[in-house]
């Protein structure tokens, strides 16, 4: 149920990619996701799809757990494809009736944009699959320190994230204690319309919240009994160096990008 | 016939992941009508997620868990009604309260049972008498009590649902050596008031001694021991083995019948010890 969710997970491992440094994978993820965008036609889209399955494989983190991670999104792939049949009336009409018309053209659209979307989502997620969150906020905050010439306190957002991220799972877990509790004391969670759903989750939520903020006011203090000040300038324990991985890596994506304008070029344009 | 009977359970944690792990393994007791039993285990043996099968929260891979004979996993409606047939107090069960006076709180469980507003005003007043919790209290905010009043209130909360079935996960968990008492002490007079068959789940030995009938001893998710309080202290150092370690005074007690000392081996609190050495001074030792 709730703990199936495996996007944003973080499963450890010693491949090339959980190799990568945080800042480079970063970049290179988005550069990846720029150029999935850049896709004009199928075989520049394959180049893509390509890429991401010998990322994921690489990875070796399992194709099962990956796509099973991408249940809740399913809904949203099928609807965008859906959508996408009825907006493209372009090549030879399949079906026309009343107002609705079917075209080669839209159907085209709705397999390319759901190969997009997977791209899109496997791709983003291979990042947080390999990549510990404190080492992923490490690197974000990294990117982003030249903004701290112009005032914009990047260290102590970068310390809100982490602990935003650290504190995912507890509360998962504590989701699940509480309503494991108020079940054994007869509470119905699955049955009943819409506002009897939503009544039987006030049980749920206050003493979540209330337990968020006892925790919030304990780390807080905690904090602060080790003199933590946002402002100060902190080193760090694991320094971060790039290395040929992350050279290779960046070729990949160039030589990736050159493929996609290519084969855009050269074969012409479906979207 | 017994009240509760586990049949062959076993249940796996993530089937189908690579975390897969065995939680319980082929587990089979019974438990009888108004006993007291004490399951014990080292942290991660399987307790906490064995007793959540007891009221159907989870569902066993293999195995049954009868309650008067009937499997409660038969149907969603006798899942359900096993809810408040078995009653579970969970490890810090004061971290669950939500509602906005103590006499709600403790009323959203017989409340869940469909009972009528008399009926429920009985059995509130009722369980805030046998946890001691004050008439004055029970139209106060929950969140304004000290600790041990709110794990008070939600103990309440479970008992005002009358259940046939009583169990107390770590009921005494995070508290002062009075405060454990306090608590060891209103669980044991429930049971003598009531009638009521309770079951109790702790790691601490010393907790559990002097109150159950039965002790039931879970390692790795396999059940080690299933006998009287004498009987599995006897086994020193498989306990110890798992993890677990028989009361201090028990411990003195056996080492004296070693040196040939002819004294009891039930002797589990310091009161029980006071009252044997009296007993054998009394007879003029031999």
């Amino acid at each position: 149920m709730i703990k199936d969710i495996t996007i944003g997970q973080y499963f450890p491992g010693d491949s090339f990619i959980h190799k990568l440094d945080a800042r480079a994978k970063l970049i290179v993820v988005f550069l990846a996701l720029v150029e999935i965008f850049l896709c004009k036609n199928f075989l520049s889209l394959a180049l893509v799809v390509l890429f991401a399955i010998v990322s994921v494989a690489i990875s070796k983190i399992s194709f099962r757990v990956v796509f099973k991670g991408m249940k809740m999104i399913y809904f949203i792939i099928v609807l965008t494809s859906i959508l996408q049949i009825f907006y493209n009336d372009e090549g030879t009409v399949l079906l026309d009736w009343w107002k609705i018309q079917i075209t080669t053209g839209g159907i085209f659209t709705a397999i390319f944009m759901a190969i997009r979307i997977i791209c899109l989502i496997l791709v983003s997620s291979l990042l947080t699959y390999t990549t510990s969150p404190t080492t992923l906020t490490d690197g974000i905050s990294r990117l982003l320190s030249p903004l701290n010439k112009i005032k914009v306190p990047v260290d102590t957002l970068a310390m809100m994230m982490t602990i935003a991220l650290r504190f995912i799972p507890t509360l998962i877990e504590e989701i699940d204690k509480i309503m494991n509790a108020q079940k054994a004391r007869g509470a119905d969670l699955d049955s009943g319309n819409l506002v009897q759903r939503a009544k039987a989750l006030i049980p749920i939520f206050i003493p979540l919240f209330v337990n968020s903020f006892r925790r919030a006011y304990e780390l807080a203090f905690a904090m602060e009994c080790r003199c933590y000040n946002g402002n100060n300038k902190r080193t760090r324990m694991k320094q971060m160096k790039l290395s040929w991985r992350d050279a290779v890596a960046f070729v990949i994506i160039a030589v990736m990008l050159a493929g996609i304008i290519l084969l855009n070029h050269f074969f012409g344009a479906v979207i | 016939m017994s009240i509760l009977e586990i049949k062959n359970l076993s249940y796996k944690y993530g089937v189908g992941t690579p975390f897969e792990i065995d939680a319980l393994d082929n587990i089979s007791f019974s438990v009888e009508k108004g006993e007291m039993v004490a399951i014990i285990g080292h942290t991660g043996s399987g307790k906490s997620t064995l007793i959540q099968h007891f009221n159907a929260l989870l569902k066993a891979s293999e195995g049954q868990v009868l309650l008067e004979g009937k499997d409660i996993n038969e149907s969603r409606e006798s899942a359900h009604k096993a809810r408040f047939r078995v009653g579970l107090c969970f490890q810090y069960p004061e971290y669950q309260l939500f509602e906005s006076t103590v006499y709600k709180d403790i009323a959203f469980g017989p409340a869940n049972m469909g009972l009528d507003k008399a009926e429920i005003d009985r059995r509130v007043r009722k369980a805030a008498e046998f946890v001691g919790l004050k008439e004055s209290m029970l139209d106060k905010s929950p969140f304004d009590l000290s600790g041990g009043e709110k794990r008070r209130v939600a103990i309440a909360g479970v008992m005002a649902m009358e259940p046939e079935v009583l169990i107390m996960d770590e009921p005494a968990a995070g508290l002062d050596p009075r405060g454990r008492k306090v608590i060891l002490d209103l669980i044991k007079n429930y049971r003598e008031k009531t009638g009521s068959t309770v079951i109790i789940v702790s790691h601490s030995m010393e907790d559990v001694a002097s109150v159950a009938d039965r002790i039931i001893v879970l390692n790795k998710g396999r059940v080690a021991f299933n006998d009287s309080v004498e009987e599995v202290f006897s086994h020193e150092k498989e306990l110890r083995e798992m993890g677990l370690n028989i009361p201090q005074i028990t411990k003195i007690f056996s080492e004296l019948r070693s040196f040939g000392f002819n004294l009891s081996g039930n002797v589990y609190t310091v009161d029980d010890a006071a009252e044997e050495i009296l007993r054998y001074l009394h007879k003029g030792g031999n």
